[in-house]
């Protein structure tokens, strides 16, 4: 039986107007970005430089539609648990046969599933690309991030809901905790932990003999799990806009993790990050079914 | 059907409920009554599995709610005292998205929401939207919602609550139905009149404690045989027959209280039954006052719900 939290929650949200009109003004949004970044392919006849800048176009649309998804992600799912505890419906899942892990991954698969509603609202979008010479398989990468970042947002959408009281809350604590993903798992990179792999940058002859699997295994896991990582890998694979800046020696640390992703390949760096981001979503998903237990209650709806 | 055995919560160091001891048997209507505070809500939100309770067991059924949670809510239907529900959800799809959280087949759940759609008189609004409902409605709903998986036991918090007086004798109808259909129920309100008029049985609790478990008749029996005895003096008695009669009073070792409620109207507590009465009217007839009235106070329900929690 399909998850009755799933499907209930999706009927509801569907019916709401408010979900059209973010998924109208997502696809909006995406449209006017690709018709300025495109005009110049239509023209009469296709230069090398308008060809460029549909390869741009696609470097635009999946950093636009990133960033979208991380700022309506926790608007989303942050009504997940909190609004169920200020409805006071809650408990009323809870005294059901439904545990509280298919009430926490109903909640949040309904919100994951609205994510890709504007995911697949995107494609076509992102198809236009392909006139430009960008790969069905760069497209299908793409998206393939792009749902591993919605599903780890949803989750961490869920995980403020299950701490916070109120909606309003939710929404600032999941904004705060994206935040601090986004830093925390930079910090290998910031703080110097990659020196290993600057040795072996700069050290030709051991770069050369370098494997891309060897290269991938260099990369902390942690650093893998940044989303913005895996969104220059997936760039850099279609553009390679950090080329230009691969020489630059005083960028140290950071250039040499650059060039570790680069050895490991681009392309693969992505998916193994994204394999990752959504592993963690999973994990923080199971961290909220703590949170959403018969007897784990909030000051609001405790004993009277 | 329900037993509670030596149920204690504790909220930190406040004791919500100590050493609750209780049985309801199949199809019985009872009543849990006691002001704010009194544990009616902590003992039912434990009853529904919501909460652990310090110490003690408490089992439905023959099934444990304590350490076999799961299995016990498949037999209770828990009504808190708020409405919990969705908004742009129609009242049919309420129902069934929580036969479906019980898993329910979907034949078996369309029959029971139709069903209980008539039980509860809202089989015309099966298609209307939830939040369109009268409060009343709304109430009735839930009861519906609680319902849903044919439990043996509903726990039902305040369910009248807020309603106009039509609301409530509807719900009261629907409670009297569900008892001819072998549910047992435990019903709690701080209105004790309200519940005395449904319920067979009663358990009223006071800061924790169980200060009385029996029958409406029982409750009323044991209180009319402590009411205070009402003495009045004959017309035209002067204040010295009242002075006299408050002194002879006084010297009677198994008065506890002399209130003078008129200026010829003496309530007064006795320690003993009707020998004891009948001992004080004696003394005063033989000390010669005017005594034109002697009778107990009667005493309501209210009376009796404030002084069986008045001391505990």
């Amino acid at each position: 039986m399909l998850n009755p939290i799933l499907s209930f929650s999706a009927r509801r949200r569907m019916r709401s107007f408010r979900t059209m009109l973010i998924a109208a003004g997502y696809t909006l949004v995406l449209l006017l970005l690709a018709f300025f970044m495109m005009q110049s392919l239509m023209g009469s006849y296709v230069s090398i430089a308008a060809a460029n800048a549909g390869v741009n176009a696609y470097a635009v649309l999946i950093v636009a539609q990133f960033a979208l998804l991380v700022l309506i992600a926790p608007a989303m799912t942050s009504g997940a648990i909190a609004g169920e505890r200020e409805r006071r419906t809650l408990e009323l899942l809870l005294v059901t046969n439904t545990r509280s892990f298919r009430i926490v991954a109903g909640k949040t698969l309904e919100s994951f599933a609205l994510l890709c509603l504007l995911i697949v609202c995107g494609l076509p979008v992102m198809c236009l690309t392909m006139l430009a010479g960008v790969s069905l398989f760069q497209i299908l990468l793409g998206e393939a991030f792009l749902l591993a970042v919605a599903f780890a947002a949803a989750c961490v959408g869920t995980l403020a809901s299950a701490l916070s009281r109120s909606t309003v809350l939710a929404a600032v604590l999941s904004y705060l905790m994206i935040l601090a993903i986004g830093v925390l798992t930079a910090m290998p990179m910031i703080l110097g932990y990659p020196q290993r792999i600057t040795d072996v940058v700069y050290d030709t002859a051991r770069y050369a003999e370098l494997t891309p699997g060897g290269a991938l295994k260099m990369i902390s896991p942690v650093l893998l799990m940044n989303p913005g990582f895996a969104l220059v890998a997936l760039i850099q694979e279609e553009t390679r806009v950090l080329n230009s800046y691969m020489e630059y020696r005083e960028w140290g640390r950071i250039l040499a993790t650059w060039r570790m992703m680069d050895r490991a390949g681009c392309g693969t760096v992505a998916l193994v990050s994204s394999g990752l981001i959504a592993a963690s979503g999973f994990v923080l998903m199971c961290v909220s079914t703590l949170l959403v237990r018969p007897g784990k209650k909030h000051r609001k709806s405790g004993r009277k | 059907m329900l037993q509670i055995e030596h149920l204690t919560k504790y909220y930190g160091k406040f004791p919500a409920l100590q050493d609750l001891n209780l049985e309801i048997g199949d199809r019985q209507l009872h009543g849990f009554v006691g002001p704010n505070g009194a544990g009616k809500t902590t003992t039912m939100r434990i009853l529904a599995t919501l909460m652990a309770p310090t110490s003690g067991t408490a089992s439905v059924d023959g099934v444990n709610v304590v350490k076999n949670a799961h299995e016990a809510r498949k037999l209770i239907g828990y009504m808190p005292d708020f409405f919990g529900t969705y908004d742009n959800m129609k009242c049919s799809e309420y129902l069934d998205f929580y036969g479906r959280c019980y898993r329910i087949g979907a034949k078996e759940r369309a029959r029971m929401t139709a069903q209980l759609l008539e039980l509860v008189q809202l089989e015309d609004k099966a298609e209307e939207y939830v939040d369109s409902l009268s409060r009343g409605m709304k109430q009735r709903l839930c009861l519906a919602r609680s319902l849903i998986h044919d439990p043996k036991l509903l726990i039902l918090d305040e369910p009248a609550s807020g309603m106009d007086p039509r609301a409530r004798a509807d719900m009261k109808g629907i409670l009297r139905t569900l008892r001819e259909m072998g549910k047992s129920v435990l019903i709690s309100s701080h209105i004790l009149p309200e519940l005395s008029e449904m319920c067979d049985s009663l358990t009223i609790l006071d800061h924790g404690h169980l200060v009385f478990s029996g029958s409406v008749e029982n409750l009323s029996d044991m209180m009319n045989g402590n009411a205070p005895l009402d003495i009045r003096l004959a017309e035209g008695s002067g204040e010295t027959a009242v002075e006299q009669a408050v002194t002879c009073l006084k010297e009677l070792p198994c008065v506890t209280e002399i209130l003078q409620e008129e200026p010829l109207l003496l309530r007064v507590r006795v320690d003993g039954g009707e020998d004891v009465c009948s001992a004080v009217l004696r003394e005063m007839m033989v000390r010669g006052l005017p005594v034109c009235d002697f009778h107990r106070a009667p005493m309501n329900l209210e009376k009796v719900f404030m002084e069986v929690t008045q001391d505990a």
